[in-house]
């Protein structure tokens, strides 16, 4: 993977209203190449409506985001970038599709419009399932699979495309805590070892303090925490979450 | 057999033929994508144009494919820029678009059987154009089917997730409507506009009672849809019966058993 110097995302001054209510107010970031940086605050903060902007799904309202240098409306290299949403954990049990289905569908826009999958599609569609250990399950309907079975095939989905950077949203809702373990050390290994960068919301800081590079806590205000081992103690973590700070606290010492 | 000596069933049951691969095909992503009201608004829309045809003496097939995607268009454009409960908006299409429809037919005198023909089907009715034209506009719809099948099952499956991997899903959405309103314009000679949704969503539905993949649900659907227009059409011929009806109730009994087979 080329090293890119620059900023991944580049966010300058964001501000996102809906109607008069302010969501966000002038949130400015940067993501690096190979970071890996979890996103907290308060539910109703704002992680998700800044990341649905990250996204393109949603528009600032006004504001300055880049991807890879360029203006976001000009940016067309989305498969750079892999996403697993909040309910990558939740399967409509009756939809027809195999894991190997799903897991393709992370290489349908790369596809040439007059053409099936390439070799080159199936072995990254191959080689993403053997990652997150589900090539086993191919066969099987996802509506069959476990809770933390589920969150590895959306993950491999997201692989398929060979993103540089992975952006989680709070997907291990509803998965058992074994689960969630090996979800994180999986996270910590295409981080270090793959070099890719990881962007991951979650109210399950105490756990990944260790493996996290950056910390930014988001409640309609962005504030970045670059010590995240600290942040335990961090006053705006009392002040964000208020009696959870504490309980995740504990939640530190558990572990 | 006796029934293929008439040419009218030899016509009715091509052009029978051609709607099942299209109604069944489309219909897998009309179920997935939580459609199927939209169908049944699409083919009482498509009334409006076979009512403005019989009346203004255009051919009334051609002139259902031109209200049935103008429908299509102005439902998903409403569906995606209006924050409007989209069920209570297909009601009212659908409603409006039958009342309208009566109104041009009654006030253009033309209130007959030929209107008949076109909420319930026949197969008596089926001419040689009309089979060139299904043959015609089928083809092209299928193409594109089969040509973003992968991007349609994509977004059918997370059309959020598919719109952040690149794929254009507004354009597709679209796609997707025009190519269902053209096959529900072609299919309301033979199944009826009153009848052409079941035909869409119950072979795929009972289909999913199987719980395998894409692929073969998509070939499950395809079989049941054959089977029952074929089983349909020779009943109505045997017994005279109305065709859209006999072939309706023929998928519903392959649903029946699909259901009773595959209880948990």
């Amino acid at each position: 993977m080329m090293k890119f110097k620059a900023p991944i995302f580049d966010i300058k001054n964001l501000d996102f209203r809906v109607k008069s209510q302010k969501i966000l107010s002038n949130v400015s970031l940067e993501i690096f190449q190979s970071e890996y940086i979890a996103i907290i605050g308060p539910n109703g903060g704002g992680k998700t409506t800044l990341i649905r902007m990250l996204l393109g799904l949603d528009k600032p309202t006004s504001g300055d985001i880049r991807i890879f240098g360029k203006k976001i409306k000009n940016f067309k290299e989305w498969h750079k970038i892999g996403y697993v949403p909040q309910r990558a954990s939740h399967v409509d049990s009756s939809f027809p599709a195999t894991v190997l289905d799903i897991v393709k569908m992370g290489r349908t826009s790369q596809r040439p419009l007059f053409g099936s999958f390439s070799d080159e599609d199936e072995k990254h569609v191959h080689d993403s399932m053997t990652k997150m250990d589900v090539l086993h399950l191919q066969d099987k309907m996802v509506g069959t699979l476990s809770g933390g079975q589920r969150q590895r095939v959306m993950i491999a989905r997201a692989l398929a495309s060979s993103p540089e950077i992975l952006i989680l949203d709070e997907p291990n809702t509803g998965v058992d805590m074994v689960s969630q373990n090996r979800f994180y050390a999986l996270l910590r290994k295409l981080n270090k070892d793959d070099g890719i960068t990881i962007v991951f919301i979650t109210h399950d800081i105490g756990v990944i303090a260790d493996d996290i590079g950056r910390l930014f806590t988001i409640n309609e205000k962005a504030t970045i925490c670059n010590n995240p081992k600290q942040i335990l103690s961090c006053d705006e973590m009392s002040e964000l979450y208020g009696r959870e700070a504490h309980l995740l606290h504990m939640h530190k010492h558990e572990h | 057999m006796e029934m293929f000596e008439y040419s009218f069933m030899q016509r009715a049951f091509v052009a029978g033929i051609i709607i099942a691969i299209l109604a069944s095909i489309s219909g897998t992503f009309v179920v997935l994508r939580r459609y199927s009201m939209i169908s049944e608004t699409l083919a009482h829309s498509a009334l409006v144009g076979v009512a403005v045809g019989l009346v203004a003496g255009f051919n009334p097939l051609w002139m259902a494919v031109a209200v049935a995607i103008l429908s299509a268009w102005l439902i998903e454009y409403l569906r995606s820029e209006f924050a409007l409960y989209s069920d209570a908006v297909l009601a009212i299409l659908l409603s409006g678009s039958l009342a309208i429809a009566v109104i041009i037919v009654s006030l253009g005198g033309a209130f007959n059987n030929s209107l008949f023909s076109y909420l319930f089907g026949s197969i008596l009715s089926v001419s040689y154009e009309d089979v060139v034209t299904i043959a015609i506009f089928g083809s092209i719809a299928l193409a594109a089917l089969l040509l973003f099948y992968k991007e349609l099952y994509f977004i059918a499956y997370d059309e959020e997730v598919a719109k952040t991997s690149g794929i254009r899903v507004k354009l597709l959405n679209f796609l997707l409507v025009s190519v269902v309103a053209i096959i529900i314009a072609l299919s309301i000679r033979v199944v009826g506009s009153l009848l052409i949704g079941a035909l869409m969503v119950i072979p795929t539905v009972s289909a999913l009672q199987y719980r395998v993949g894409f692929l073969k649900t998509t070939l499950i659907s395809l079989g049941f849809a054959i089977l029952g227009v074929s089983a349909g059409m020779t009943l109505s011929f045997y017994f005279s019966l109305p065709s859209g009806a006999t072939i309706v109730l023929c998928v519903l009994f392959i649903f029946i058993v699909s259901l009773v087979a595959n209880r948990k």
